[in-house]
This record gives structure tokens, C-alpha cells and sequence, in this order.
């Protein structure tokens, strides 16, 4: 661990220009994760274009302080009206909204907010000494450790999706599928292109990303623009939590902020799963479970310091690896490659200002966001009410300009709205969204391993069971793959 | 509300045969492709492979789909038609509203795309009328929606032309 490497970054980030974007990026993400069906990854993908004429240094502190910023403002109107901000709030919604419909939104709203710091904070400590030596250990790795690496990151993201194992499955490949069209950098033959120039490039990740996770959600939501919801008036009584708190929920606090990390490290899981597990567990050890569900304060810590934590915990496979741990990263990965900035292993040597940017940006925006969140929660929470009718077109203005913004060309927008499309039939059909885009991601990645390792090899494929890591990775691969028949199978046979 | 159903049978089996459908596509595509020369792969494998599993896992689905649907017509709605399915699982309260949307976003693409008028001018009708149309075009609406069509039809083309310095479609 360098820690004059993080001072420095701290110093940098503190600069005017840095600081700028910090304050930016933790504002909009805490305002866009409070305004219902907008969500983070919608937010990073849209302010990806802007990015593209900042240093990297400040893109990286705008685009990681979003989002810490958009996962903790789903809590407010997961209390406030029991519609969960962003998707990693779900839970919150259980306990936050009964107690602020019992007349205490302040200390609901108090209690999701310092959890979710206290999360954070838990989660930077392991991102701060975990990283760098797992970036160590990813250098021994060669082509058929990453090769089986991600086909293991793609089975455990398809297992733990919502639906089914199958579904989970459809939505990666198809995504790795996506991104097979244009010139095979092997051969470099055209491929999938049906003779068609414009796919020649291949299909571009910020329109498939704004279409998929933007447009579609905008699509969806605007099936539902008339919905009314109940208000609830905001107090600020209770919002900080006093010494007693502390010593009551620690326990619970900590516990559940280790849970989120580890569950944000394991690849593609991200923080719905993070907040579910850690919920659960509370209320499992709890001496009031019959609480839960009722305005519980230990569901909402659960929920919000787990959520939180993921963040930390997603961007240590990030940097140590590049390998996605949510589909944020995934975008954070994109917006790494746009700025000619390769993540993986070698991240530390070849861009470490930019490792401990990452690092010290989450810190810092999980200061921030709490200061904020503490000090204006009363004002943030008039957001919920903006009226979607206006809020939803000026977004898919955005998502125009956007997708526009990377070559200059109507081609991307056409792409875009085809996978709103592609998107909005996804998840009508349940099949999750998440998978989809890391496929996207690490499917050129997993092609160019194989190939290149099975150059290396002449053809030969057995090294995938002889080296160790590529063994280990393929046994838990199999594994993810039949734990949830074997479930399904011993739960029909103790039914009948 | 339509995200409330629990599983949505119809929209599993449409979306799936449509995946299948495209899979196929991929498959007829990559078998015109040549065999690996200077590496044993080749380009056609990766993608085949993907798809024939793409394919095997939206049968499963289709076939679960299907099942569900077949249960449910025996043990609760005998008298539910398709078309009532097909509402049930597509539509949520305002329908017409995703249609608004989908549909006057095309129309704003090709506009666009001809490059007839400025992107400022028709940014600001396409704001407009779908604010309007999503406030079920209430007289009401015209003032606020006007002026938000207004702000931010001229503001972004404004904003990310002389502040972020970025090409816009027009």
C-alpha cells in the first residue's frame, strides 16, 4: 500500500478543477438516484461524452463520485415513497417507508444515510489494502487463467440474476454475441457484418449501453407516467445518528458493510444481491425479526451500509483485474478505454495516478455525500415529486446527444434506440439487464484470450485443466453452473 | 401494474423465439466464414458456440413458458385469452404514453438524420408535444411544457456547444 501515492491523489483531487468534479459528481449522482426511474448507470453512461475532452484524472472523479453518489440517493425515495431511487435500494423500501409513514422520515432518512458512509467507508479500507497485491497476483495470470476467469464471472452473474439460471444465461451471451460484428482484430476479416460498411467498427458501447439502460427504463417508465404517489413531508429531526445508535447498530453495521464488500468483489453481482444477503442476515441474527418489514431499524442499516459497500468492493476486481463487479463498473471500464487507459492487472505500473484517483475519490465522495446528505437531505427530498411527464423526454434528449457525441454519427442513435427496444423487451420478459452489458464488455476480451493462448498452445486445450488458477476457475465455473439444478432437483424430491 | 405479474409467460416465448430467430441469423452468417489460417480458432467458432448456447437456454425457457402457461389454464384462468395476456404483461397504466414516446423519438431521429431544421428548433417541438401528449394533452400543460421545451431545447444546444464543446446532430 502506497500511502504517499494517495496523499497525492487526495492533494490532486483537491484542486480546484478535481474538486469541481467531485462536488459535481456527488451531487448528481445523490440528485439523479433520488428521482425515480433515473438510476446511476443511466447517469455515468450519459456522462461518458462529456468526459471525452477532461483529463482522465478529473473523468475518473466525476464518473466514481456519481457513483457513490446515485447509490446512496435511492434511499430517499425508497423511504419517502416506497419506490426504490435506484434498483440497490429495494430493501431499503421494507423498513424505511413504514417508518416514515409512522411519522419519523428524519430518522429513517438519518439511519440509511450514516449507514450507507459507514459502508463506504468500510468498503474503501478493503478496496485500500486488498487491491494492489490482487493486482499482483492477476500478473502471474496468461491467456487461459483470464479466458476462464470471465467464463466463470459471466456463469456467476447469470446464476445470481434476478430469474432464472437460464435467463441470466440468455442475457451474457447475447451480450457477447453483440459485440462479436466487425473486423476480427485476429484476422482482420470483417465478421457478422452482413456486408453492411457501418458495422464494419463493430457496434459501439456507449449506444448500446445508453439504449440498453437509459432508453429502455425511459420506455418503461413512461408506461407507467401517470402514477400517483403519496407524499410524505420531511423533517429533519433524528437525521443524525447519536453515540447510543452507534453502539446498538455497530454490530449489525459493520457486519453487514464486510457482506456488501465481499459480495461487490465477486464479479458482475453488483448491489441489489449485496443489500438482499445482508437484509436477510439481519433479520436471521436479529432479536426482532418480527420487526422487519414493520420499520426496523436494523433493515434499514442492513440494507443501505451493504448497498453502499458493494461500490468499494465492485472496484477492487475493476482495478486489480478488469473485470467488471457491477454494471457500472462495466461503464467505468468503457470509459477508462475511451480515455486510452487499458484497466487490468498493470493498471498500478502504467496509470497509477489513476488507480489511486479511483481510490481517493471514493473516500472522498463518501465524506462528501454524507455532509450533503445530512445537511440537505429536506431539500434533495422535493426532487422525488418532479413530474416524470417532464423529466423523461429532456433524459432521452440526453441520451440523443449522447450517443451522438462519440463519432459524430446518426448511426449511433439508431443503434441506441434498437437496443431501447432490444432493452425494454429484455426486461419485459424478465430477463435481466445486467448480464447483457458486462457480456458486451468481456466478450472481446475472452475471444482474444482464448485465441491467443490457443496460438500459444498450437491448438492444444488442455492447459485450461492443468494450470491451476485456469483449473480452479473452471471447477467453480461447472459448479455455479449446477448448484441451482442440483437446489432445483433436492427441493422436487422433497416436495413429492 | 404490469411489472407486478409474477412471470409473463408471453413475453418470455415472443422475446425468446426472437433471440432464437437472431441466433439463427448469426449462425448462417458465421458459417460463411473462413477456417483459421495463421491461428487454429478461427473467426466462426466463438460466435457459433455462443449462439448455439443462446438458442439451447431460450428453449428452456420457451418450454418452462409454456408449461407455466398450460398449468395456470387448468388450476386458475381457463377463460384467459392471448390477447388479454398480451395486455397484461405489455401495458402498464398509460400505454399509450411508451408509444408517445418510442414512436415521436423516431420521427426526432429521422428529423435529425435530413438535417431540414436546426437542432435547437427541433428540439424544442419535440420536447413540447411529448410533454404535452405525456400530460395527456391537458390545456393546463401548454405554459410549463412550453417553457421547458424552451429552456432546455435552446439551453442543451447552448450549454454543449459553447461550454462542452461538443458536435451535435444537426
Amino acid at each position: 500500500m502506497d500511502l504517499n501515492a494517495l496523499i497525492t491523489a487526495i492533494t490532486q483531487i483537491l484542486s480546484t478543477q478535481a474538486l469541481l468534479m467531485l462536488v459535481i459528481g456527488t451531487s448528481l449522482g445523490i440528485f439523479v438516484g433520488a428521482i425515480p426511474g433515473l438510476t446511476g448507470a443511466m447517469l455515468i453512461a450519459l456522462t461518458l461524452p462529456l468526459t471525452f475532452y477532461m483529463l482522465p484524472f478529473n473523468a475518473v472523479v466525476l464518473l466514481v463520485s456519481m457513483y457513490v453518489g446515485a447509490i446512496s440517493g435511492g434511499l430517499i425515495t425508497a423511504t419517502l415513497m416506497r419506490m426504490p431511487g435506484t434498483p440497490a435500494a429495494i430493501m431499503t423500501t421494507f423498513d424505511g417507508y413504514p417508518m416514515a409513514r409512522s411519522g419519523r422520515p428524519g430518522r429513517a432518512l438519518g439511519l440509511g444515510i450514516t449507514a450507507s458512509f459507514v459502508g463506504g467507508l468500510i468498503a474503501w479500507v478493503v478496496l485500500l489494502t486488498i487491491t494492489q497485491p490482487l493486482s499482483i497476483l492477476a500478473t502471474r495470470f496468461g491467456p487461459f487463467e483470464y479466458f476462464t476467469l470471465i467464463m466463470m464471472a459471466m456463469v456467476l452473474i447469470a446464476s445470481v440474476s434476478e430469474g432464472s439460471l437460464s435467463k441470466g444465461l440468455i442475457s451474457g451471451l447475447l451480450g457477447m454475441l453483440i459485440s462479436m460484428p466487425g473486423v476480427d482484430p485476429a484476422t482482420g476479416m470483417p465478421r457478422l457484418t452482413f456486408d453492411w460498411y457501418m458495422l464494419n467498427g463493430g457496434l459501439q458501447l456507449l449506444p448500446v449501453l445508453i439504449g440498453t439502460f437509459a432508453v429502455s427504463q425511459i420506455i418503461a417508465d413512461a408506461l407507467d407516467v401517470g402514477r400517483v404517489t403519496e407524499r410524505s413531508e420531511v423533517n429533519s429531526r433524528g437525521v443524525l445518528m447519536s453515540l447510543q445508535d452507534f453502539k446498538r447498530h455497530g454490530v449489525n453495521m459493520i457486519r453487514s458493510s464486510v457482506i456488501g464488500t465481499w459480495i461487490g468483489i465477486l464479479p458482475g453481482i453488483g448491489a441489489s444481491i449485496g443489500s438482499v444477503v445482508a437484509y436477510t442476515t439481519a433479520k436471521n441474527v436479529s432479536s426482532k425479526p418480527e420487526e422487519f418489514g414493520k420499520g426496523s431499524e436494523e433493515g434499514i442499516i442492513a440494507s443501505e451500509a451493504a448497498n453502499n459497500a458493494t461500490v468499494g468492493g465492485a472496484l477492487i476486481p475493476l482495478i486489480a483485474m478488469g473485470i467488471p463487479g457491477s454494471v457500472i463498473d462495466a461503464i467505468l471500464i468503457g470509459a477508462l478505454t475511451i480515455h486510452s487507459i487499458q484497466p487490468g492487472p498493470t493498471l498500478f505500473l502504467t496509470n497509477a495516478d489513476i488507480v489511486w484517483g479511483i481510490i481517493a475519490t471514493c473516500l472522498l465522495a463518501n465524506i462528501l455525500m454524507w455532509m450533503m446528505m445530512t445537511s440537505s437531505v429536506r431539500h434533495i427530498a422535493k426532487l422525488i415529486y418532479l413530474p416524470r411527464s417532464y423529466v423523461l423526454p429532456i433524459v432521452m434528449v440526453f441520451c440523443v446527444i449522447g450517443s451522438y457525441a462519440l463519432n459524430n454519427t446518426m448511426f449511433d442513435i439508431w443503434v441506441m434506440l434498437g437496443f431501447g427496444v432490444v432493452g425494454f423487451l429484455l426486461e419485459r420478459a424478465k430477463i435481466p439487464l445486467g448480464p447483457f452489458v458486462i457480456g458486451f464488455v468481456l466478450a472481446p476480451l475472452a475471444e482474444e484470450k482464448l485465441r491467443s493462448g490457443l496460438m500459444m498452445t498450437a491448438g492444444d486445450i488442455t492447459p485450461i485443466f492443468t494450470r491451476p488458477f485456469s483449473l480452479t476457475f473452471t471447477i467453480a465455473a461447472v459448479a455455479l453452473l449446477c448448484w441451482p439444478l442440483i437446489s432445483d432437483w433436492r427441493r422436487r424430491r422433497r416436495v413429492q | 401494474m404490469s411489472s407486478d405479474v409474477e412471470r409473463r409467460p408471453v413475453a418470455e416465448i415472443g422475446v425468446c423465439t426472437l433471440v432464437v430467430a437472431a441466433c439463427l441469423v448469426v449462425l448462417w452468417q458465421a458459417s460463411s466464414l473462413p477456417p483459421g489460417t495463421f491461428e487454429p480458432l478461427g473467426s466462426a467458432p466463438v460466435p457459433q458456440a455462443t449462439a448455439c448456447i443462446v438458442i439451447l437456454c431460450c428453449l428452456v425457457v420457451i418450454f418452462s413458458a409454456a408449461r407455466w402457461m398450460r398449468k395456470q389454464d387448468i388450476n386458475g384462468d381457463p377463460g384467459i385469452t392471448l390477447k388479454q395476456h398480451v395486455h397484461r404483461e405489455f401495458s402498464g397504466r398509460s400505454p399509450y404514453g411508451a408509444l408517445v414516446m418510442l414512436f415521436s423519438t423516431v420521427v426526432y431521429t429521422a428529423l435529425l438524420h435530413s438535417r431540414l431544421i436546426p437542432f435547437g428548433v427541433l428540439t424544442f417541438m419535440f420536447l413540447l408535444l411529448v410533454i404535452w401528449a405525456l400530460n395527456d394533452f391537458r390545456r393546463q400543460a401548454v405554459i410549463p411544457a412550453s417553457i421547458t421545451a424552451l429552456v432546455f431545447g435552446f439551453g442543451t444546444q447552448l450549454v454543449f456547444t459553447r461550454i462542452f464543446v461538443i458536435d451535435l446532430p444537426v
